[in-house]
């Protein structure tokens, strides 16, 4: 049986990793998060990725504006098209709102979510991230497992290829090595976890 | 009754329409079509400069070469006549020519996804659509044009006869002497047989002389090989069944466990 | 990243509550789930929501929107259309594809890079509005309201320009609709019968159809082509005159294959024949011709043997067609066109269409050119406010015009020349909503230059089209599917058919997603913050509507109970109006210095070695917009070059072989396409479908695919009457693996 504080863990997780994907702002891009990401980094053995961070970060004027122009350019408007839209219909079916977002709204409902009134479209990667969070929190194993495989899973390795592809900033390369080596982990180990 | 499509070559313009207007109805694949249109020409016809289109589907074939090809243990099935009621129980593979309105369909739940009926129709009417999967075949199911058969049996017109902008495409049934149909095929409609073969594609062609020719000479397709088809079918019928008993013993080891888990869940709750 | 510890690990060690952070709102509820079905289920089944009007092109057919939760899953043609019923074409089939498209614009954003080399950053719209609305206004009170510029397109456009031209009080406004398409024809038609000519041509009822380069059928809009195919199967005789043996020539009787730039010698010969052989409408010429004499006598050299020499085609067939006109007079259908900005020669040629079908008598009769009597509906804008002086470039010192027959606004070129030279004043602010200057307008250099001349530039678009690449601030419009605006009215379109009218009005068929938000709500904001507020029209774009259809005495509440389309008894439109005139010759014309009766003027042929580039349409695009639209772009995905088949094997080359090209000033097709050889087009010039070769590095498809025709226009020509620009004037030689290939001497 896992253990109620390692299922905690996980929610923390892929919320910290949804806060991550957020348009950076100031009121949430505080020096206190960079203080967590460095020591989760640190933690996981990325010690090089928060030198490097660092480094970008020292050498920009203005540190926040160069992340959203990043940000702008990979998953809003490039010029003249985006780099990589955080949304899975794009992926798999080179389109916004898709049937799979359909689909996937009708699995948060049928686990007890549903989206807010001025939510993004329920494929983006940071609902996906939330719900995970949730299910997380739940301690819906299967809920979590079966989410991964089904709809997290398929698209996210395409993404995630081409935010490393385009990505010039160092930040979004890691937050999604980060989600990449969560999710993955997290469908590895999932079902030996839920043995008992 | 024998459903059959019309394309009058005289009043299409080659827009398109009724093959995105399909994409749409039917959500197809962006990399795929159930249906096409292709622009032939300007060349010359003898002397005359000619061009035309090949708005091409499905020919729902008197004879289709597709059916005995498939692979799928035949099951019972049981068909209802839209008009009358009648009903009659046929032992069908995957895919089949229906005994009352002469439209080829396809069992998707059936469809080992093993691509022969694709490789043997001489028109490519078919594809294997890869978004379409399950624990039968992970590699996507044959699709095709169903002549809108659900649409129809709604009482609806095909998508694409009902966004045709020029009336171009007209759509009804070629056993009723009187309908608009049959009254093109008496003006001398004619469907695209492949060389050599005989297969009565029930989507015919009207067009100018020498639009008809260009047509012909140009979108006559060959017989597929029927050997190639026939082996790949055969290993498909062999591996796939095969294959599906393996991924069902996994699968519902994963599945009992979710159930467990599931009950387990809300027994908490409660 | 190589992390070195497995999740598992990590879990077991770290604690992370440093990294907490707070939760999105969520709301709980039940619900089921099912696993999709494998067949999809047809979208017929879905709910129905009326009222859409397309744009995908400016024909605006009348939709329904089939919807699936809150996804709309197709759009169809409105059965309860007289227009054109449930039929929609292509583009208005691939709607979905741009409403739905991931690189649309979502958010306002602003360039913190540099202008054509942008780095765009997601701004608030409080932000975005306030920097256009300061940056305009310092434009507007240091160099006066004529230093701001408005490129405008499309239905959304009208309310901005309206307020740019009548509240603040610029002149400068270009529209693409007008001088890169049909303002010469618009122009050359109301100073011959004092009406814009529309494509209103009674096909359906003609006896004969003349067709001047126009490609129905690559050139799709829907209830024209149902009139024009309507027109064959009932008979009419189909004349096409094209150098390209096009979709409407192969539908042809007469296909004239003629010399590109020499239409109006091949009119002027048949006005001609028919004025000398008296088979021109006495009667009608009699009471409403004005200046036939002039006419008469100034077209007299015009023989059939002179035409077929400067047209290069048979002086028998120009007697053939001239003939089949006759005697299918008056119920003839002598097409104005649509996009005539072809050669600078086009005012003349336009005049001599209006000419020629008064010549036959067909006008206002069945078969020939009928306009049809629409209902009325209001048209609330911004008011026209009081300006010192119009400082309009197109007048010179001596109050002379430069282009006298200029479409409203101001020709592109005195706008571009000003903003270069800063004279007779600079233009320092510029607006582009809907339009992109970059790819309409020839001279793609030119136009960066004076997009970086600016100090301020502003974009509205649904799309992230080339031109936006230039703006400070880009602002995210919502699309046709998501929005109030437009009232489209009309008639059945057989006029055979019971005389009907329709009124109908854009209604949403979908919410708007993002950020995206309409013109009326962009341009108040704007008026606010430059001082306009007291003037502003209304607060809303559904008020707008409400206010427009008022006046024909309904509300969006009873078109909605219609299911959004109102129809009412028509009116007879062969009626002829009161005070009609066809005036062969124009005194006003000959006043401003250009001649007074239709008259040819040549145009410079291609130099030895060159061929003309000649372009057209797709019937899957409408200039850039369908670009980017994954369905069409699958559908056409490049633009083969037609080049002639005994030229081509001349040549050496063969059907698929990629080339480029190298235009007469040496610029050279940034991308490739292939060849299609064929016997259906001329030896003296190449075709190309226009839309294609977008410079888009991270498109998914289609990416270099074909060729921009446009970036090939280095030669800029202007029509002198209209300041309009003149599109096919450029020559193009073929490249190979990077190498020129000659066309031999022989050839």
């Amino acid at each position: 049986m896992p253990s109620s504080l390692s299922t905690d863990h996980v929610s923390t997780l892929y919320r910290f990793c949804a806060q991550s994907m957020q348009y950076p702002e100031p009121n949430w891009f505080t020096a206190q998060y960079l203080t967590s990401l460095s020591t989760l980094l640190e933690t996981l053995g990325g010690k090089n990725e928060v030198r490097l961070l660092q480094k970008t970060f020292d050498a920009s004027l203005d540190p926040i504006e160069d992340l959203q122009v990043e940000h702008t350019r990979l998953f809003i408007n490039g010029v003249p098209h985006v780099a990589a839209p955080p949304y899975a219909s794009v992926y798999l079916e080179k389109t916004l709102k898709g049937k799979y977002s359909e689909e996937v709204l009708l699995f948060y409902q049928s686990h007890g979510y549903t989206m807010t009134e001025n939510a993004d479209l329920p494929d983006s990667l940071i609902h996906q991230l939330e719900f995970l969070s949730f299910v997380a929190e739940d301690q819906n194993r299967s809920a979590e497992e079966e989410f991964l495989k089904r709809f997290f899973l398929p698209w996210f390795s395409t993404f995630s290829a081409r935010v490393t592809k385009e990505a010039q900033h160092p930040f979004y390369q890691i937050i999604i090595s980060i989600i990449e080596f969560f999710t993955k982990e997290e469908e590895e180990y999932g079902v030996q976890l839920n043995e008992a | 009754m024998q459903y059959g499509m019309i394309i009058d070559l005289e009043r299409c313009v080659g827009c398109h329409a009724c093959t995105i207007a399909c994409k749409a109805e039917w959500e197809v694949p962006v990399d795929f079509g159930r249906n096409w249109v292709y622009r032939m020409g300007p060349s010359l016809v003898g002397t005359e400069m000619a061009s035309t289109y090949y708005p091409g589907l499905c020919n729902h074939c008197e004879d289709p070469v597709c059916v005995p090809e498939c692979p799928a243990d035949a099951e019972e099935m049981t068909f209802t006549d839209a008009k009358t009621g009648k009903t009659a129980t046929v032992e069908v593979a995957a895919t089949w020519k229906d005994p009352f309105d002469g439209t080829v369909q396809i069992d998707k739940a059936r469809c080992l996804g093993c691509g022969a009926c694709a490789d043997v129709c001489p028109y490519n009417a078919r594809y294997i659509n890869p978004d379409l999967v399950d624990d039968v075949s992970d590699e996507g199911k044959a699709d095709k044009c169903t002549y809108c058969k659900p649409r129809v049996d709604a009482g609806l017109e095909p998508a694409c006869v009902q966004t045709c902008i020029t009336d171009a495409r007209i759509f009804g049934d070629l056993s009723d002497p009187d309908s608009a149909v049959s009254r093109y095929v008496k003006n001398g409609a004619v469907g695209i047989e492949p060389n050599g073969g005989e297969l009565g594609p029930n989507s015919r062609y009207y067009g100018k002389k020498k639009d008809m020719a260009l047509l012909m000479e140009t979108q006559t397709p060959e017989l597929a090989n029927l050997s190639h088809v026939r082996r790949r079918a055969m290993l498909a019928s062999l591996v796939k069944p095969a294959m599906k008993k393996a991924k069902n013993i996994g699968l519902l080891g994963v599945v009992g466990a979710v159930i467990a888990k599931g009950v387990m869940d809300s027994n908490k709750e409660e | 990243m190589a992390f070195n510890l497995t999740r598992r690990k990590f879990l077991q060690s770290a604690s992370l509550a440093a990294v907490a952070l707070p939760l999105s709102e969520v709301i709980a509820s039940e619900s089921g789930i099912q696993r999709s079905p494998l067949e999809t289920p047809g979208s017929f089944q879905d709910k129905t929501v009326v009222g859409g009007i397309c744009e995908m092109c400016f024909w605006r057919c009348q939709l329904t929107g089939k919807t699936r939760n809150d996804r709309l899953v197709k759009i169809e043609g409105n059965p309860k259309s007289i227009d054109n019923g449930t039929a929609i074409c292509a583009r208005g089939n691939a709607g979905i594809q741009l409403l739905y498209d991931p690189d649309r614009l979502k958010y306002p954003l602003k360039n913190v890079g540099e202008r054509g080399n942008p780095k765009w950053k997601r701004i608030s719209w409080d932000e975005a509005l306030k920097e256009c609305g300061t940056k305009l206004k310092e434009v507007e009170e240091k160099y006066g309201p004529q230093g701001i510029s408005v490129f405008p397109h499309g239905s959304t456009a009208k309310y901005p320009m309206h307020f740019f031209e009548r509240a603040v009080g610029t002149h400068n406004v270009s529209e693409a609709s007008f001088f890169q398409c049909r303002g010469i024809r618009d122009t050359a038609y109301v100073a011959t019968t004092g009406m814009p000519p529309g494509e209103f041509v009674d096909m359906p009822n003609s006896k004969a159809i003349l067709l001047i380069g126009s490609h129905l059928g690559e050139n799709v809009h829907v209830s024209h082509i149902k009139r024009y195919i309507k027109g064959l199967q009932n008979g009419a005789k189909l004349i096409v005159v094209d150098p390209r043996y096009s979709a409407s020539a192969a539908k042809s009787d007469i296909w004239v294959k003629i010399k590109p730039g020499t239409d109006t010698a091949f009119l002027l010969a048949i006005m001609n024949y028919l004025i000398t052989e008296k088979k021109y409408d006495q009667d009608f010429v009699e009471e409403y011709g004005y200046g036939f004499d002039e006419l008469a006598a100034g077209i007299k050299e015009w023989s059939f043997e002179k035409a077929a020499k400067e047209c290069d085609v048979p002086a028998a067939q120009i007697k053939e067609v001239a003939d089949l006109l006759a005697e299918s007079a008056p119920g003839v259908s002598i097409h104005p066109g649509r996009h005539v900005s072809w050669y600078g020669n086009d005012f003349q040629r336009q005049r001599s269409l209006a000419c020629l079908t008064g010549l036959l008598g067909a006008y206002f009769v069945k078969g020939g050119w009928v306009p049809g009597k629409n209902p009325k509906v209001g048209g609330v804008s911004w008011a026209k406010k009081e300006h010192e002086g119009e400082h309009n470039l197109n007048v010179d010192e001596d109050d002379e015009y430069l282009h006298p027959f200029s479409p409203p606004g101001t020709p592109t070129e005195l706008i571009r020349d000003a903003a270069l030279t800063g004279k007779p004043y600079p233009i320092k602010g510029c607006v582009i909503w809907g339009q992109n200057p970059i790819q309409t307008i020839p001279g793609q250099e030119k136009m960066k230059d004076v997009l970086r001349q600016m100090d301020f530039v502003m974009c509205v678009d649904v799309m992230p089209t080339d031109a936006t690449m230039w703006a400070d601030i880009l602002l995210p419009e919502v699309s046709y599917l998501e929005r109030y605006d437009y009232i489209k009215t009309g008639t059945q379109w057989n006029f055979a058919d019971k005389q009907q009218q329709y009124i109908s009005a854009r209604m949403p068929l979908v919410k708007p997603m993002f950020e995206r938000k309409d013109q009326v709500y962009i341009t108040n904001e704007i008026a606010r913050l430059m001082g306009y507020e007291k003037d502003i029209p209304v607060q809303t774009v559904e008020e707008m509507v409400e206010k427009n259809l008022e006046v024909a005495g309904l509300t969006l509440e009873q078109l909605r109970k219609e299911d959004g389309i109102h129809i009412r008894e028509g009116k007879n439109p062969y009626q002829m109006p009161e005070d009609f005139e066809v005036m062969f010759y124009n005194e006003d014309i000959e006043d401003a210095g250009f001649p007074g009766i239709p008259t040819y003027v040549t145009v410079e042929q291609p130099p030895k070695g060159f061929l003309r580039l000649l372009y057209g349409r797709v019937p899957v695009h409408t200039f850039n917009r369908s670009q980017n639209n994954i369905w069409l772009n699958k559908a056409m995905p490049d633009n083969p070059v037609w080049l002639n088949d005994a030229l081509a094997a001349k040549m050496g080359l063969k059907d698929g072989d990629v080339v480029g090209f190298v235009n007469q000033d040496g610029f050279k097709s940034r991308t490739t396409t292939t060849v299609k050889t064929t016997p259906g087009i001329r030896t003296d010039g190449v075709y190309m479908a226009h839309g294609y070769g977008s410079s888009n590095p991270l498109m998914s498809v289609g990416v270099d695919a074909g060729v921009d025709d446009t970036s090939l226009m280095t030669k800029i020509t202007v029509d002198p009457e209209t300041g309009a620009h003149g599109m096919r004037n450029n020559f193009v030689k073929i490249t190979k693996d990077g190498k020129v290939i000659e066309i031999p001497a022989s050839a």
